[in-house]
């Protein structure tokens, strides 16, 4: 799945985006980025960090419970850093879905 | 670096403090072992700390250095384990040494527990902005 609104927009508009793309590589000439170069991710590989990140604090929360965990901290850490991803995919699915409804409510 | 390095360099540090907290708890229980003059005395233990070089870094144990095994030779005729003398061996461990090597060794976990938790502040700060 991959979620590029920018370069959907600009699809649409072709004439406006590459004029646009002239006066936007003056801005962006330091960041090497160009209008033409429409970002655009692959959302999977976040899914897949999340998953594995709560995978762990799954699998540390067993250890703990079972005696076997070793480190109390390694269960907390991991369940910190499960919550932290969770979040951060949660911020950009609202974004993303935020952007998407933005061009949805776009009338000529 | 990855996107939880200080909560990973701090938690390899929350282990090796752990660690240490284990080792100087062994030292104090044993403070009053006695051995016969014929055995080693117990040998207090002391943690070997090594920094990471690779990836995002941090500390992990590169072993354990192990005390004097002569020991003290103390006389105590009564003991049970006393030689022909009348002398014991007790370990070679220093109470006072031990017992701020353990307010050391607590306030290391504590200070990298703190950093978890400011970094967990910090990312959690940057999924703030454009609120």
């Amino acid at each position: 799945m991959s979620i590029s609104p920018v370069s959907a927009l600009s699809a649409y508009l072709p004439t406006q985006a590459a004029s646009s793309a002239s006066a936007l590589s003056a801005l962006s000439a330091t960041s090497g980025a160009t209008a033409a170069q429409a970002p655009s991710f692959d959302i999977t590989g976040v899914i897949d960090s999340l998953q594995a990140a709560q995978s762990n604090a799954d699998a540390l929360a067993v250890q703990a419970v079972t005696g076997d965990l070793d480190d109390v901290h390694d269960y907390t850490i991991a369940a910190t850093q499960a919550a932290v991803s969770l979040e951060l995919t949660a911020a950009i699915r609202n974004k993303a879905v935020e952007a998407f409804t933005e061009i949805m409510r776009m009338q000529a | 670096m990855t996107i939880f390095g200080a909560i990973g360099v701090a938690g390899s540090g929350m282990t090796v403090y752990r660690k240490w907290l284990d080792a100087i708890s062994d030292n104090l229980a044993n403070v009053s072992t006695v051995r016969g003059t014929d055995d080693d005395a117990f040998q207090a233990r002391y943690v070997v700390a090594q920094s990471i070089e690779s990836g995002d870094g941090g500390v992990q144990v590169a072993g354990v250095a192990l005390g004097s095994a002569e020991g003290r030779l103390v006389y105590e005729p009564d003991n049970p384990l006393a030689d022909d003398e009348g002398y014991v061996r007790y370990p070679d461990i220093d109470m006072s040494s031990q017992m701020t090597q353990l307010i050391m060794a607590q306030r290391g976990y504590q200070a990298n527990a703190a950093v978890v938790e400011r970094a967990r502040e910090t990312y959690q700060a940057a999924l703030q902005i454009g609120r």
